[in-house]
């Protein structure tokens, strides 16, 4: 096996080039099927029979949080590769990732606090999983602030790096939460092992808007990457080429 | 009543779900708008870095 292809994929003007080229591909798709997700959720699904037209939150807010968790694992990840293997382009991933989940997640809080006050009468409750949501906040705006505080890229990268790698302990703990404690929120219905508990006019536009939100993500990341790979570059001649075109 | 208001009505939980619809379109909206500004502004300076070293742009 060569190792070409992962040498080609930390290279800068490489990866410029390659995600300006890829952008269209997922922007599209992403938004295609956030509109039929919407459609498909607000129009075509039924009203849930305990929660009504107030369980329709489900299709902003389960998205959102599965880009919470979903983009810091990716955060962590490649926050791990950087350190690791000491790749800048991998950093910059890591640094791209954090203000998208940083918005994403304070969507899930927000979103779960209006459907918590109709279906729990409380739009916050100190619960496992609300609180651990909260810390994930906490440590996207902790590594944000982080970044920002030092003046030098490298030291930023390897400081924010190893918050993201620990961090990651909070993962697991947000998905189980509801598991392990006793949690007003209600156990996963489509991220489970078994088969969904949902049925089908109500679980194709969620599994739409979960795909959509994912692609979008990929999108965003891959217009920030660009920009975080160029300001790591100082003297490259590449860099002549992009930004003067 | 029409169908047009009751759809937005939401069967009475209009002032839930129409913020939680609001919120996360707005951050959508938000990334896509930081995210371009992020990466113009990452240009702008790396031009401005090349002029400062009489590289030109």
């Amino acid at each position: 096996m060569t190792w070409t292809w992962f040498h080609r994929l930390a290279s800068p003007p490489y990866i410029y080039t390659l995600a300006a080229r890829l952008t269209p591909w997922f922007a599209w798709p992403a938004g295609l099927l956030i509109v039929a997700g919407l459609w498909g959720g607000l129009v075509l699904a039924p009203p849930d029979y305990q929660q009504g037209d107030g369980f329709r939150i489900i299709y902003v807010h389960a998205p959102s949080a599965w880009m919470s968790l979903m983009v810091y694992t990716t955060m962590a990840i490649a926050a791990a590769v950087g350190l690791i293997w000491r790749i800048k382009v991998a950093h910059a991933v890591a640094a791209s990732c954090a203000p998208i989940g940083a918005s994403f997640t304070f969507a899930a809080l927000v979103t779960g606090a209006l459907w918590g006050q109709p279906m729990w009468g409380t739009y916050w409750e100190w619960d496992p999983r609300l609180t651990s949501e909260l810390i994930l906040l906490f440590l996207y705006l902790g590594y944000m602030g982080l970044r920002a505080a030092l003046e030098d890229t490298q030291r930023a990268d390897r400081a924010s790096g190893v918050l993201a790698v620990v961090g990651v302990v909070n993962v697991p703990i947000i998905h189980y939460s509801v598991t392990w404690w006793n949690s007003l929120h209600q156990a996963p219905t489509v991220m489970r092992l078994a088969k969904p508990e949902i049925a089908a006019s109500m679980l194709v536009p969620l599994l739409m808007m979960l795909l959509g939100f994912t692609l979008f993500f990929v999108a965003i990341l891959l217009v920030r990457l660009r920009g975080e790979v160029l300001s790591r570059e100082r003297s490259a001649s590449w860099i002549r080429e992009v930004v003067s075109a | 009543m029409n169908s047009m208001s009751r759809f937005f009505e939401m069967g009475g939980y209009a002032a839930f779900v129409w913020p939680a619809y609001a919120i996360t379109f707005a951050a959508i909206v938000l990334n896509i708008l930081w995210a371009r500004r992020s990466l113009a502004r990452s240009r702008e300076e790396a031009r401005r870095r090349l002029a400062a070293r009489g590289e030109g742009a």
